[in-house]
């Protein structure tokens, strides 16, 4: 059963007298325990869609599923809320919170709530993670692939369905990037949540499940 | 269990605190226009304290008093008993005291001292005793001021002579207190009979509830014994301080108004600064709020992460600002009343406070905008900075 579909998604921009189509009628579905990989040319709507899939934006056409359950005309508070509980986000620039150490990152999406056992959860993410001895380390004591581990302890925080990442390698090494998949790929599995990544990197497509490619807004079989 | 394990149990406060951290030089720099504007609200407000109770304070206790003495179209060279007894019929609340004055030179053990002698019964009424008592009726000892005590050797119960009499000093009293009869000078109080060789009263000092009542009455006298079918005469002259107090306090306000006016201007300006500052970080972190937003931190907290910011702000400018500003206060009250400490009475102290909670309000208001405009940014367009 796929835990987020879209179909037939348009995403317009208009900007003053110009019209971009990003997306021009986009069906989309992943499930647990799949990575999907979203590739394509700079420009053909790969971070849009994700947008769309990560429930980031709206669509100017088309439906939203998360779960079986129509999402489309769900106000930005309960986007909010859906994020917060079904989704997880890794970025390409990491994008952790300077002031906060690794721990205090993870911890993030769930501080508002007044959960018991967050920070044992988070300890334990990050030892899953392979950073258990930089608990307390800010992000500007540790490496973009140690930055990027800790985004993905983040991530999965509250417990997502799934897990969205625009090009998590794109600022990283290869060896590292390497390392990151594996990770991820284990995660998934453990998890057992989707994974839907963007990405220009080649080896990617070694631990992907099933790649998706878009050019210009449509979906090429 | 660390302060900042703590603290996380109050994410806002927590980010807040981390934010303002984060660059301590634009936090302390707006935090010290905060601080100038606490203590320009504050201690301009506690100088306009402290300068009305220097003025009031110079002026004594006399402005609830009223003068009473024979004006120049009178028929005798004081006020007669029949006119003491005509003020006290037009008297409700309050107490007339005549008096006869003069001046001689007192002696003892050598030492002379030139003072003015005032014979009076009412003598506890009208002066305060710093050591000993004034009894009730003044009828055979006498009071002398401290500064004339002191400067003749003389104590409590030691004999002065006046007019051939001895009297036993049963109490000192504060000579310097406001510009009464005698001024700077050397006093001695005896009792009337002393002296009975004036027929008529010096002078009849009215004691009223407070200066309001004393003009009433100055006023109510002037027309009855100066104005009553005979045209612009002067039986007796009544003069009362009241209205010079009047003056000084209606000039006191206009002054308060306008240090308060000053120091609020400077609050505005520093609330500019804040906004600015706020405007400004906010702008800088777009990119960090979007993934706030993205990872599921809701609007309103956003919104009061944001103002718990420039709350926090506003409260540690307001505190050390509101310090400086009582240590300045303090100074002044130093120099213009004697007393450090009376800068922490409410009537000075609230000061502090109206610039504290200025300080707080005017941050937090100055944070609204920037975390309103934070809270509603679209997370994708934040995200792409
Ligand atoms: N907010 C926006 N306003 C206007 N046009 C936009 C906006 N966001 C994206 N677009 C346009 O939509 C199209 C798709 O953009 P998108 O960012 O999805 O591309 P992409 O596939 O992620 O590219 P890249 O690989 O370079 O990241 C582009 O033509 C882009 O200019
Ligand atoms: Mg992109």
């Amino acid at each position: 059963m796929s835990v987020i579909e879209l179909h037939d998604v348009v995403k317009r921009y208009e900007s003053g007298a110009q019209t971009v189509t990003a997306l021009k009628g986009v069906d989309f579905h992943a499930d647990r325990g799949e990575m999907v990989t979203i590739i394509g040319p700079s420009g053909s709507g790969k971070s849009t869609m994700l947008n769309m899939i990560g429930l980031l934006d709206t669509p100017t056409a088309g439906t939203v599923l998360l779960d079986d359950r129509d999402v489309t005309d769900f106000t930005e508070d309960e986007l909010t809320e859906e994020r917060r509980t079904n989704l997880g986000f890794v970025f390409q620039d990491f994008h952790l919170l300077p002031m906060l150490t690794a721990v205090e990152n993870v911890e993030l999406p769930s501080v508002w709530d007044t959960s018991v056992d967050r920070r044992d959860r988070a300890i334990d993410l990050l030892k899953r993670v392979g950073l258990g001895d930089r608990l307390d380390h800010t992000p500007d004591e540790l490496s973009g692939g140690q930055q990027q581990r800790v985004a993905i302890a983040r991530s999965l925080i509250n417990g997502p369905d799934i897990l969205l990442a625009d090009e998590p390698t794109g600022n990283l090494d290869q060896d590292t990037g390497q390392t990151i998949l594996e990770e991820v790929t284990r995660l998934k599995q453990e998890e057992n949540i989707a994974v839907v990544a963007v990405t220009h990197d080649e080896q990617m497509l070694e631990y992907t499940d099933r790649t998706v490619r878009i050019v210009d807004g449509v979906i090429q079989q | 269990m660390s302060i900042a394990d703590t603290l996380w149990h109050f994410p806002s406060a927590m980010m807040a605190w981390r934010n303002l951290g984060r660059n301590r030089m634009r936090t302390a720099l707006a935090a010290l226009g905060i601080v100038i504007g606490v203590v320009a609200i504050a201690s301009l407000g506690m100088a306009g304290v402290a300068i009305q109770q220097q003025a009031t304070s110079n002026l004594g206790s006399l402005t609830n008093q009223v003068s009473v003495s024979a004006g120049q179209d009178s028929d005798y060279d004081g006020v007669t008993d029949d006119q003491v007894e005509e003020i006290r019929s037009l008297l409700t609340n309050a107490q007339a005291i005549p008096q006869k004055t003069n001046s001689t030179t007192v002696s003892s053990r050598g030492k002379e001292a030139y003072v003015s002698v005032t014979g009076v019964t009412d003598a506890n009424a009208l002066y305060d005793v710093t050591e000993g008592t004034a009894p009730e009726r003044l009828q055979t000892g006498a009071l002398i001021s401290n500064s004339t005590a002191q400067q003749l050797g003389l104590e409590l119960g030691d004999p002065v002579e006046y007019d051939g009499h001895l009297y036993r000093i049963a109490g000192l009293i504060d000579s310097s207190s406001g510009f009464g009869p005698g001024g700077g000078r050397g006093e001695l109080v005896i009792p009337i009979s002393g002296l009975a060789d004036q027929q008529y009263y010096d002078s009849v000092t009215i004691t009223a509830d407070d200066g309001d009542a004393a003009s009433n009455i100055a006023n109510r006298l002037d027309e009855h014994f100066n104005s009553e079918g005979h045209e612009d005469e002067e039986i007796l002259r009544v003069s009362s301080y009241a209205n010079v107090q009047g003056q000084i306090s209606s000039f006191m306000n206009t002054l308060q108004l306008a240090l308060l006016g000053i120091g609020g201007i400077s609050l505005i300006v520093a609330s500019v600064a804040i906004l600015n500052v706020m405007l400004m970080s906010t702008v800088e972190r777009r990119g960090e709020i979007g993934v706030l937003r993205a990872v599921g931190i809701r609007r309103g907290e956003v919104l009061r992460m944001i103002l718990t910011e420039a709350a926090l702000l506003g409260t540690l400018g307001g505190l050390v600002g509101a310090l400086a500003a009582l240590a300045v206060g303090a100074m002044m009250f130093h120099v213009l009343v004697g007393d450090a400490s009376a800068a922490l009475q409410w009537s000075s102290a609230r000061y502090l406070v109206y610039g504290f909670a200025f300080a707080v309000f005017a941050s937090v208001l100055s944070g609204i905008y920037p975390a309103w405009k934070a809270a509603n940014d679209s997370p994708v367009e934040a995200l792409r900075g």
